[in-house]
């Protein structure tokens, strides 16, 4: 859970209560086992949704088999990329998540399905899902594929999708993933065939008191000139939905002070490089100001290896001459239990 | 003055009496994952586990035996378990304290092989 202060430029700062995490877990027997998170954000939920929202993040049955092979089935994240299945604040700096982990990969994302995971080797691991796929009546410019997630809310199937994830731990102190998603996502317009594809690459490394990890992330959605070209018809405004969008990251955290919580700190810069308008369909210009990158820098002191308060600096932005980037300072305390 | 602490780290070595030759099996617990997660012993070793976290504090339990201890948070120092099992086969261990949504992934393996033909 964790709350913010966040001041963007040329605006008013902001206190918000963003996520508020009730983790629930129950052991059927040795083999059979149940997790559950349900999640608040912004603290207050009315009616359509004006306020925040109650998302029911992870509701799931683990039947654990054989360390190569167990099956999973309910409401799952989605394994992509570094953040999604371990997203709370104390396991990443910055006061928010990543630009690319958010209009790229868009965490949180979680959707009913079924699959297997597994550990094979010295260190390989997987996971392998079927689940629901994105709605790409919801896709847009900005952001990409993240309004389209269903969520498990009586969730379209007429296709479904595809999604899986590697990593191989075997090297102390480092890991090392990759993983896609590929599903038909036009159920809502039916003659086209938005297939939405995900891959991904990442990596994670530590070593006495250095941090460094990196993402690259690729999406591209087929048939995207006619899905605009479909929606300009229903909704009266093309969304400008690219053919590709594009993600990566990298980051370096130092830990100054390293003797332990309370004597705990971390510095770090992320530079990060975002479009969600990186290939357009013939006939669609980019909306360049979605051409973005970022420099986040600031630090985490862990007052204990659970909580974390953070403060950064984000400067952001974008290739448009019209519209400027709007840089930020935030300040946040996290933690999980 | 050298030979006071020579004398001193004799008296140390009396206290502490025979050499140990237990092996000692490091694992790092990070939610969600033991890093080694496949060990391997010989039925009848002893084995010490000495078991350190990188995050919040875990559990280190070997299902069907009564190895089950606590392994304190980043910081707090680690959690060691003396083990010798004597039946061979395949074991599981897993984080037996809940700690975090990923908490089922967080298992390994403990192969227990046959002791050699005139081994001790």
């Amino acid at each position: 859970m964790d709350f913010h202060f966040n001041k963007v430029e040329h605006q008013d700062g902001i206190l918000d209560f963003h996520r508020f995490v009730l983790l629930f877990n129950h052991s059927f027997s040795p083999r059979i086992r149940f997790v559950g998170e349900l999640e608040l954000e912004h603290a207050f939920v009315e009616g359509l949704e004006e306020a925040g929202e109650i998302e029911l993040e992870q509701a799931y049955l683990d039947f654990l088999m054989t360390r190569a092979l167990n099956v999973r089935a309910g409401m799952m994240l989605v394994p992509v990329g570094i953040i999604n299945e371990r997203h709370e604040p104390p396991v990443f700096n910055g006061v928010e998540r990543p630009f690319v982990d958010t209009v790229i990969i868009p965490t949180t994302w979680f959707e009913v399905g079924a699959g297997v995971h597994g550990e094979v080797g010295r260190g390989f691991r997987y996971r392998a899902f079927v689940m629901a796929p994105l709605n790409a009546l919801e896709f847009n410019a900005e952001e990409g594929i993240r309004g389209g997630r269903q969520k498990g809310a009586e969730a379209n199937v007429r296709n479904v999708a595809l999604t899986g994830r590697g990593e191989y731990l075997g090297v102390p102190g480092l890991t090392v993933g990759a993983s896609f998603w590929t599903g038909d996502s036009s159920f809502a317009v039916p003659r086209l065939d938005t297939t939405v594809r995900v891959g991904e690459v990442d990596a994670r490394y530590q070593r006495d008191r250095l941090e460094l990890r990196t993402q690259f992330a690729y999406v591209t959605v087929k048939d995207a000139g006619r899905l605009n070209d479909a929606l300009l018809g229903l909704t009266g405004v093309s969304p400008n939905i690219a053919e590709a969008m594009r993600g990566f990251y990298a980051e370096a955290g130092y830990r100054i002070w390293n003797q332990g919580s309370p004597r705990d700190l971390v510095a770090f810069a992320r530079y990060e490089n975002f479009d969600t308008q990186y290939r357009m369909p013939a006939g669609f210009l980019p909306l360049k100001e979605f051409d973005r990158d970022a420099l986040v820098v600031g630090t985490t002191y862990y007052p204990d290896p659970d909580v974390a308060l953070k403060i950064d600096y984000v400067w952001l932005r974008n290739q448009s001459s019209v519209i400027t980037g709007a840089n930020s300072f935030n300040i946040g305390l996290g933690w999980w239990f | 003055m050298r030979a006071i602490p020579v004398f001193v780290m004799m008296l140390g070595a009396l206290a502490a009496g025979p050499q140990d030759d237990v092996r000692v099996i490091k694992i790092n617990a990070e939610r969600f994952a033991f890093t080694p997660s496949k060990v391997e012993v010989t039925a009848g070793e002893e084995v010490e586990f000495k078991l350190r976290s990188d995050d919040t504090s875990h559990g280190f339990r070997i299902v069907g035996t009564n190895t089950s201890v606590a392994i304190p948070k980043r910081g707090k120092g680690e959690a060691s378990a003396r083990v010798r099992l004597d039946t061979p086969g395949t074991y599981t261990f897993e984080c037996n304290r809940m700690c975090g949504a990923g908490h089922n992934f967080m298992r390994g393996e403990l192969i227990v092989r046959e002791r050699a033909a005139g081994g001790r």
